[in-house]
């Protein structure tokens, strides 16, 4: 049914011609209603009343630790959802930035939980415009050891950043091999930030947390300039490396951040197409990656890094395939389960594709949650409730996965927190795949999988 | 998503009203609500008004409609404009506004918000009650230097 495999003639590679399911046709846009078979949605919440419901979405991963966070984007508020009773999600901490009224801006972003020793906490991504009280603020950071009590959540730091007023849109928390916690955040400037969040929940002089900054090597000097967009952090096991792949205007780059204090450049992904790079996910072994960029029609493509990771080969410019839900729209955030990968494809809703074959990436699920007028989504200005008029950037936008039981939560913008399961997706571990057990999920207590600290328990 | 690029692009959107006005919002306490305010330089032998450490000094105008009778909206009796400093450590009274224009001053800050809200007492010299217009005036919109985007792809 739909899928598309309508190679995208705008790229016309040969070798994204042989991905995706062959031979599939899209359905009518106003025929997006439900899901296949081997998604079962398990809970639906209209988390807000307005126009705009979510953005990102975080889980916990801990057992008994049954929670999920909603970033509640043009609401400026996150909503902390116990997802004990699967089927029925319950609202246990709800906060929202000081009079919310007089703030102007897209709002919260993008969440991460971490832990330091016993306590977990949360971080919160913010983005208010100059002129809006609040521009200098990029995070707020939450002590949620005590959840699902909300009298015990305390906030414990907000992270300022006046050199650039805008906050940050997307952060990834990061176990690094040192032992330390790390945040890396995107920022106006062609870097990204490296905070040491030991150092924030516990130090009060906030000129000690910023320790790093990874420079984005592709500018994209045409519309003057720009930072990262997204990254994601890895540890290498092979190479005893850790390693930020970085998404920003101008494509794409890899970093040595083994020493975070002074990255070290490794190499870049450029070309005809990717100058608006939005995301860059790499296998648990770093040997491939998936990225997006974003604009309608263009698919997520596949990359194979051998050549750059362990060669010399110092730019990449030719995917080895490319998967899309529907080629007419765009697909957004992705969690990559190797071989599997969760994506939240805006109007496309819920997806999973697998990558058992990289080169030929085969559908494996979807739920449309979406449900909204094609073309219709977020856009203009908060004056006119940033209503888009030709705009494919609404529906899905985060997806997350827990690996001791393969539960999928998403965040739609249009109709709030989603709960799946996938037929046969009952978990995760690198290990039986023959990988490393690397992905966005953390071991906070042991560091990397296969770092030599691994088994030296937290900090 | 290219949110950070939309957010900075509404900042260059923003009214087409001139630089000495500001467009004023509502809330969901009054959503109907409408306004508008332009700042005129307070009075001043010289033209221009500024204060002793070098600030404009203006006069605001505000033109506002389809409020709603204060009571209507819980326990109060006026509606009274502030002034507020961006981070909103600083509140500023100018006076009480009705439907229709009404001149206060004065707007001392470099980069203020206005904010309208309810209150119970007339003379509040501090405000409790809610929002139920504001505004940014044109001078809260310039942007850092560092994060003009024609500068972002100079070398740091």
């Amino acid at each position: 049914m739909y899928r598309s495999l309508v190679v995208l003639a705008l790229f016309g590679a040969v070798s994204v011609a042989e991905a995706q399911d062959p031979g599939m046709t899209v359905p009518r846009f106003d025929q997006k209603h439900g899901g296949s078979k081997s998604m079962h949605m398990i809970a639906h919440v209209v988390n807000h009343p307005g126009a705009w419901k979510a953005a990102d979405i975080e889980m916990e991963q801990d057992p008994g630790r049954p929670y999920v966070y909603v970033c509640g984007f043009t609401n400026f508020d996150t909503q902390v959802y116990d997802v004990r009773d699967e089927a029925h999600p319950k609202l246990v901490y709800h906060w929202t930035i000081e009079n919310p009224e007089l703030h102007r801006g897209i709002g919260a972003m993008d969440g991460k939980y971490f832990k330091i020793g016993p306590k977990y906490y949360y971080v919160q991504s913010l983005q208010f415009m100059q002129g809006s009280p609040d521009a200098d603020l990029g995070a707020v950071v939450f002590d949620v050891t005590g959840l699902p009590d909300s009298t015990k959540v305390k906030e414990v730091a907000r992270i300022r950043y006046p050199e650039a007023p805008g906050g940050f849109h997307n952060i990834f928390a990061y176990k690094h091999s040192d032992g330390r916690v790390l945040l890396f955040t995107t920022v106006g400037e062609t870097k990204a930030l490296v905070y040491d969040l030991g150092k924030v929940v516990s130090d009060t002089n906030a000129a000690d947390w910023l320790i790093g900054a990874v420079p984005n090597p592709t500018p994209f000097r045409q519309i003057g300039g720009g930072g990262y967009h997204d990254f994601y952090v890895g540890y290498d096991a092979a190479t005893h490396q850790d390693k930020f792949y970085g998404a920003g205007l101008g494509g794409y780059s890899v970093w040595d951040v083994t020493h975070p204090e002074s990255p070290t450049q490794l190499f870049t992904v450029t070309g005809l197409g990717f100058d608006i790079a939005h995301t860059f996910t790499p296998s648990p072994d770093g040997r491939y990656a998936v990225t997006e960029t974003e604009y309608e029609y263009t698919p997520l493509r596949i990359w194979d890094l051998a050549s750059a990771q362990h060669d010399s080969t110092q730019n990449l410019d030719l995917a080895i395939s490319a998967w899309t839900a529907d080629w007419r729209d765009l697909s957004h955030n992705h969690e990559v389960r190797w071989p599997y990968v969760f994506v939240s494809a805006y109007e496309d809703g819920m997806q999973v594709f697998d990558l058992k074959d990289p080169k030929n990436p085969h559908t494996d699920g979807w739920w449309y949650t979406c449900e909204c007028t094609h073309g219709l989504g977020f856009g203009g200005n908060p004056n006119n409730g940033w209503q888009g008029t030709n705009s494919v950037e609404q529906g899905a936008f985060g997806v997350d996965v827990r690996n001791r039981d393969g539960l999928i939560v998403l965040s739609d913008m249009r109709t709030g927190l989603w709960l799946f399961r996938l037929d046969g997706f009952k978990g995760w571990n690198g290990h039986d795949y023959g990988m490393p057990n690397i992905s966005s999920v953390q071991d906070y207590d042991h560091g990397p999988d296969g770092s030599p600290h691994a088994a030296g328990g937290g900090q | 998503m290219k949110l950070a690029v939309v957010a900075a692009g509404a900042l260059l959107i923003g009214s087409a009203l001139g630089p000495y006005d500001i467009d004023l919002f509502a809330t969901a306490k009054a959503p109907a609500a409408q306004g508008h305010a332009r700042l005129v330089f307070a009075q001043s032998p010289f033209g221009v008004a500024v204060t002793e450490d070098g600030h404009a000094s203006y006069d605001v105008q505000i033109t506002a409609s389809s409020l709603p009778a204060p009571a209507s909206l819980g326990r109060y009796t006026a509606y009274v404009v502030w002034v507020t400093s961006t981070d909103l450590s600083e509140w500023h009274r100018l006076g009480v506004v009705t439907n229709g224009t009404t001149t206060l001053g004065q707007a001392e800050l470099n980069k203020f918000l206005l904010v309208i809200t309810a209150e119970a007492d007339s003379a509040a010299t501090a405000h409790a009650g809610p929002t139920i217009l504001h505004g940014t005036s044109p001078s809260g919109w310039l942007q850092s230097f560092l994060t003009h985007p024609l500068f972002r792809g100079i070398a740091q």
